[in-house]
């Protein structure tokens, strides 16, 4: 396979302008009035904290970049600096759009609703001001920290991401005889609540109105002496991460390595600050944070819109929110029977959130009292709070079973919670493994040995979602259950080679990364276009979150170009062009952006008629591939395999959430005229529900129901 | 139940691993975890003949690890072993009394033969092939860190078995200051071994013809013969073909093309270098790398004994034949031996009751008498003493050094005077048991071999009946069998002492 050719840097997109593009079509679910007014708060919220953590990891890392003197331009040919000039472009139009969703759709729609949001406190009525003086005065006054800069007090330390209120106070200088300016600012606390309910003006109406409305109201009684001239919200984010973002390419992380002393600690990269706030006070926070034009966002509104998910949870207002899914019971499961003895009886496939988590949670629940299990093993990356499967795992321990946990530390997000369970399976007697160094555990895998009868038996789950039973009510995410014996010895040197003993000779099933998958993949692929060539029907379908390893793509161009037909569903980013002639006409990219967080990671091969079907941990991402140890199994399971196809190919017929990648790398839903409205996540929905249903049915039929024999017919007889 | 979980673990000199294997009558043995942690053990021990701390806590972390997961799988029964490097330390036994303290887990020291017979089993282990093969002349070259064992095989037998101290790690180690200073790393390996090897191809080989040879020891199968299936066997254009490839190349890059580590990597060359040159000496046309470990010996040992399996292929008849052809090699009598065998056998077998022993002791007698009167090519005058130390001296298949050490003074005490235990101080360091084990052995030897004193076979047959305390051996022999008789007396009281039984000799009555 010669896949050079296609490795030139205009074929690609650069990821973090692709990612910008992924909030963008989260963004247009704010917009879609479609949608329940409720939900689009969600969707509006969910692109402020996306962005937030953009700029916390990607941008941070470029910042870096550019700071080490780092040049190498990206696979789509752009070097560290031109990225961030062009991403400082595209996230001002992102921000502009989402205050305008924000100003000019929801506000009105909200107050339609019923629901007052109060954006400036002069708009308070006599007796809402009454309420909010009072509240200031009985609930924030006492936590808010006031601080002022003058020739004696430096600049005070503004936190990461907090809110804050500057303003400027006018002071008699008694030397010059004249008034001067001085800094001040103020905290708006984190404690309390930011959307505060107040008294309504009408009936059948809430109002809220946000916290720092109320401390701006308020602020001359912070500085009593003096007169405030003026106070507005601002807000920064530091480039303050310690460690460095695993995506990175290997050279750089050495690069940055060497350069760490080099590097600013703490150097502000993003300040946002209300639009109307006055250019004295600007200027001043433009110095102190030493920040250049680019990086300053004048906000239309509130700051922060992540608030906006506290509006959600507002009581009532349930008309315009989604009725919450119950996830379907697993038609295998829905009985008094082992769970041992249903994988027994053969594969079990599971997708959530359409299907319920519970039969994975109850796989460790069961093999934690059952007197034939020996041990238990179970990588654990992100877990809920009070999470059932780790008091399940303690439990086994407590039980004599061998119980073994790989817990992953360095899972974003989640770092001081995992300590914590970690330390809490360590006490109740479980053998806690932290992994390989330098390689995040991003597998998932649980693996019950049990003695049986006919001797030992293992069985194994695997997924492509994490352990946690929170957030498989909101990712879709596949798995099965197995007790296929290459499976399970496959499970066993997984476990072997997390705990750091040599990996196995060889792999029955399971494809394991970093060593293994990519070229794995690769040959996959080419498999697919060998057989294009010689004319035979060729056909990839993959859906996962992220696209953006380049041999992967450019792979991928060149089965394309053999004439291998590929349709790709990618959530989030996507370096790929569609339509380069010659390259790419034959690749097709969707992105399904809907209630729930698309997760699973399916790979489908058509094999000349032979399919094959992956699923599994791993995108097609550098650090997937290659830093980070991921299983992808095979499903061969005839009926998994067609209810995996099944997956696939509804939400390739999606026309309602799916975004179609256009040549000119913008997403655009497609035209529904004369077509089949389709809404994949909520076919799933409607499927699961149906055939948990019709299982219950049956099982009713079959077991109250007695069918009297029919005498047999005498085929004679009826001529 | 009718499965049995069992642990087999193996400290080697570069890596410390363990099997885990399920028997039942049913399906044999299956392969449950196969788990390995590269460990170069041998490397320091080589060189100062001790285990420094660091070593021994890196190994007792691992065993640790180990124990927990044969409780994972419900392991009932395991054996660990610990090979060349623990036998060249010059304290391994507080070594392992410390591993077991730390660890729970009792480890012992396999000697050279009984690590190479284990080695051959796991060969036999994938029956077909090795069946196969062994009826033509077949050699097993089992290369390891210390030193390495070659056995020959014709006519579905093992008839000579020989340990070199030449182990790949071995080479590396006193090499290593000179490959600084020498381009040809290969001609220089050649040399350093070849005294070795012309003396094996003289004393050993002679003429046996050769065609196949087995190349044993997973070091191989993880390196240059990875991926190659099972049953693929290799021709020695192909193997020629890899030696080109290979030799010449520096550690990195082998290091980096094979993805292992670069002190592993460095025993590539020694140990392609090694089985070039046995190759050459036989002009062996093939080569098979079956890819099996100490391990699957182990485990198949344990699943014979325990009656899991049921090997088609006979291993004690591999000891005897390689016990018999010591003694010809020192020119025993065969005809005496064979008379004395049959005494010996059916004195054992008639009373089984009164001395308690089994199959494996019943081997160990045959050995004996098989090589009792070896010292003779040595010196007429002082048999018994050279007989001991050749025993003691060669290497037999299949037997620790315990055993062979029983044998070797069971034949001492056949022509000395028994020496008993309370006064016992000949250095051997024989235990309680063995001691009653050397007794046992050296009274029935003692009496049978007096039956043919004259080395005329006068005994055609003995009958032997246990009748409570009585034993009666009922000789069959139309000679005159007065000197065999006459010298019996002090053979008779001996035997006598031992077994506290009354013997009762007397000539079959003739029609």
């Amino acid at each position: 396979m010669d896949i050079k050719t296609f490795e030139k840097s205009e074929y690609f997109v650069n990821r973090e302008l692709s990612w910008l593009k992924f909030n963008e079509r989260v963004l247009s679910e704010a917009r879609d009035k479609n949608l329940p007014l409720f939900e689009r708060l969600k969707f509006l919220s969910i692109t402020a904290s996306n962005l937030d953590e953009f700029f916390m990891v990607r941008v941070a890392s470029l910042k870096d970049q550019v700071h080490a003197g780092y040049e190498k331009p990206d696979i789509a040919g752009m070097t560290p600096r031109e990225q961030l000039r062009e991403i400082s472009a595209q996230t001002h139009d992102l921000v502009r759009q989402q205050y305008s969703t924000y100003n000019r759709s929801l506000v009105p729609a909200l107050e339609k609703a019923g629901l007052h949001m109060i954006t400036e406190h002069e708009d308070l009525s006599e007796k809402q001001k009454e309420f909010v003086d009072r509240y200031f005065e009985d609930n924030v006054y006492p936590v808010l920290t006031p601080m002022a800069m003058d020739s004696s007090r430096p600049f005070p330390l503004i936190r990461n991401k907090t809110l804050n209120i500057g303003a400027l106070i006018a002071k008699k200088d008694k030397k010059k005889g004249k008034e001067v300016l001085e800094f001040a600012t103020v905290q708006v606390p984190s404690v309390l609540p930011r959307v505060i309910e107040i008294p309504s003006e009408k009936a059948d109406t809430k109002a809220v109105i946000l916290l720092e409305e109320v401390i701006e109201r308020n602020i001359g009684k912070l500085f009593l002496s003096n007169d405030v001239v003026c106070a507005h919200p601002y807000r920064i984010m530091r480039n303050a991460d310690l460690t460095i973002d695993e995506d990175e390419a290997e050279d750089l992380l050495v690069e940055i390595q060497k350069q760490l002393k080099k590097r600013q600690w703490g150097e502000v990269i993003r300040l946002e600050a209300e639009e109307k706030m006055d250019k004295r006070l600007l200027k001043i926070l433009k110095t102190e944070f030493d920040i250049k034009n680019e990086d300053i966002f004048n906000i239309q509104g509130p700051l922060d819109l992540t608030m906006l998910m506290k509006v959600y949870g507002l009581d009532g207002f349930d008309q315009y929110k989604a009725k919450k899914y119950i996830p379907a019971p697993v038609p295998e499961f829905q009985n008094d029977k082992n769970i041992f003895d249903v994988i027994r009886e053969g594969d079990v496939f599971l997708h959530h959130p359409y299907m319920s988590f519970d039969p994975v949670v109850n796989f460790v629940r069961q093999a934690a009292k059952d007197p034939g299990v020996l041990a238990i093993k179970q990588t654990l990356y992100r877990v809920s709070g009070n999470s059932p499967i780790i008091a399940a795992l303690a439990q086994a321990a407590e039980n004599g079973k061998q119980v073994s946990v790989l817990v992953e530390l360095k899972a974003r997000f989640d770092e001081e919670n995992n300590i914590v369970w970690a330390k809490m399976l360590e006490k109740a007697g479980c053998h806690v493994i932290y992994g390989l160094v330098g390689l995040k555990t991003h597998s998932k895998i649980t693996l019950v040995v049990r003695r049986e009868e006919t001797g030992i038996r293992r069985y194994v789950h695997l997924a492509t979602g994490n352990y946690n039973d929170s957030t498989a009510k909101l990712y879709t995410d596949c798995g099965i259950f197995t007790c296929d014996e290459r499976y399970g010895e496959d499970a066993t040197a997984v476990f072997n080679m997390l705990s750091g003993y040599s990996e196995p000779k060889r792999w029955n099933r399971l494809i394991v990364a970093p060593i293994w998958m990519k070229n794995r993949f690769l040959e996959l692929i080419d498999r697919e276009a060998e057989n294009a060539k010689k004319g035979i029907p060729a056909h990839i379908m993959a859906k996962m979150n992220s696209l953006c390893d380049p041999v992967i793509m450019a792979a991928l161009y060149y089965a394309s170009s053999c004439g291998v037909k590929i349709d790709l569903v990618v959530r989030g980013i996507c370096c790929i062009k569609v339509g380069i002639p010659g390259v790419s006409e034959n690749i097709h990219v969707r992105s399904i952006v809907g209630d729930f967080l698309e997760h699973s990671r399916i790979f489908y091969f058509f094999n000349g008629g032979m399919e094959e079907v992956y699923m599994g941990s791993a995108d097609w991402m550098p650090r997937n591939l290659d830093r980070r140890v991921e299983i992808v199994f095979p499903v061969e399971d005839e009926k998994i395999k067609k209810q995996v196809i099944h997956v696939l190919d509804v939400e390739l017929r999606d026309t309602l959430k799916a975004h179609i990648l256009q040549p000119d790398g913008t997403y655009e839903k497609q035209d529904k005229r004369g077509k089949i409205l389709l809404n994949s996540q909520m076919e799933f929905c409607r499927e699961a529900q149906e055939a948990a249903k019709k299982n219950k049915k049956d099982q009713k039929e079959h077991s109250r129901v007695f069918i009297p024999a029919e005498p047999a017919e005498d085929p004679e007889a009826t001529e | 139940m009718a499965a049995t979980v069992f642990a087999a673990i193996d400290i080697g000199s570069y890596e410390v691993s363990m099997k885990i294997f399920e028997f039942s009558k049913k399906v044999g043995f299956r392969e449950l975890n196969y788990v390995r942690y590269r460990l170069e053990i041998g490397k320091g021990v080589y060189s100062s003949r001790r285990l420094d701390h660091e070593m021994v806590d890196a190994i007792c972390m691992i065993l640790k690890d180990f124990s927990r997961m044969m409780q994972e799988f419900g392991v009932e029964g395991y054996r660990a072993c610990a090979t060349s490097a623990f036998r060249e330390m010059v304290n391994p036994v507080i070594i392992i009394e410390q591993i077991y303290q730390r660890t729970g887990i009792r480890v012992e020291i396999l000697s050279n033969a009984e690590q190479h017979f284990l080695g051959y089993k796991s060969i036999a282990a994938i029956e077909a092939g090795f069946k196969k093969m062994i009826q033509k002349g077949t050699a097993i070259l089992d290369i390891g860190g210390g030193s390495l064992q070659v056995s020959l095989f014709d006519k579905d037998a093992l008839v000579s078995t020989q340990s070199l101290k030449i182990g790949s790690m071995r080479i590396r180690e006193r090499l290593r200051e000179l490959e600084k200073t020498n381009n040809h790393y290969d001609q220089l390996i050649l040399e350093f071994i070849r005294n070795d090897l012309t003396a094996f191809q003289r004393l050993y080989l002679k003429d046996r013809d050769i065609k196949n040879i087995i190349l044993m020891g997973d070091f191989l199968s993880d390196t240059i013969f990875r991926g190659e299936r099972e049953e693929h066997i290799v021709t020695m254009e192909e193997f020629m073909k890899r030696y080109e490839d290979t030799v010449y190349k520096t550690e990195q890059t082998l290091a980096s093309e094979m993805d292992i580590d670069q002190e592993f990597a460095s025993l590539v060359v020694p140990t392609m270098v090694i089985c070039k040159s046995f190759l050459d000496i036989f002009q062996a046309e093939s080569v098979w790398v079956p890819g099996v470990s100490l391990l699957d010996g182990i485990a198949y040992d344990y699943g014979e004994k325990k009656k899991f399996i049921k090997s088609a292929h006979n291993f004690e008849n591999d000891i005897l034949v390689a016990s018999r052809n010591i003694g010809k090699r020192y020119s025993s009598g065969k005809n005496h031996i064979q008379g004395t065998t049959k005494l010996a056998l059916a004195i054992f077998d008639s009373m089984k009751k009164v001395h308690g022993m089994g199959a494996r002791e019943r081997l160990l007698l045959q050995i004996a008498v098989q090589l009792h009167d070896c010292g003779k090519y040595i010196s007429m005058a002082d048999v018994a003493e050279c007989s001991y130390r050749i025993i003691m001296a060669t290497e037999i298949i299949g037997l620790s050094t315990e055993e062979r050490q029983v044998i070797a003074s069971a034949v001492r005490y056949n022509t000395t005077e028994f020496v008993y235990y309370e006064n016992f101080d000949d250095g051997a360091g024989l235990d309680r048991e063995r001691y009653l084990l050397v007794a046992k052995l050296t009274a029935i030897l003692r009496l049978a071999n007096a039956m043919d004193r004259s080395h005329y076979q006068k005994v055609q047959g003995l009958r032997a009946v246990l009748k409570d305390r009585e034993l009666h051996l009922i000789i069959d022999s139309e000679r005159d069998i007065s000197l065999e008789l006459g010298l019996l007396k002090d053979k008779v009281d001996f035997f006598e002492e031992v077994f506290g039984i009354h013997l009762v000799l007397r000539r079959k009555r003739t029609a």
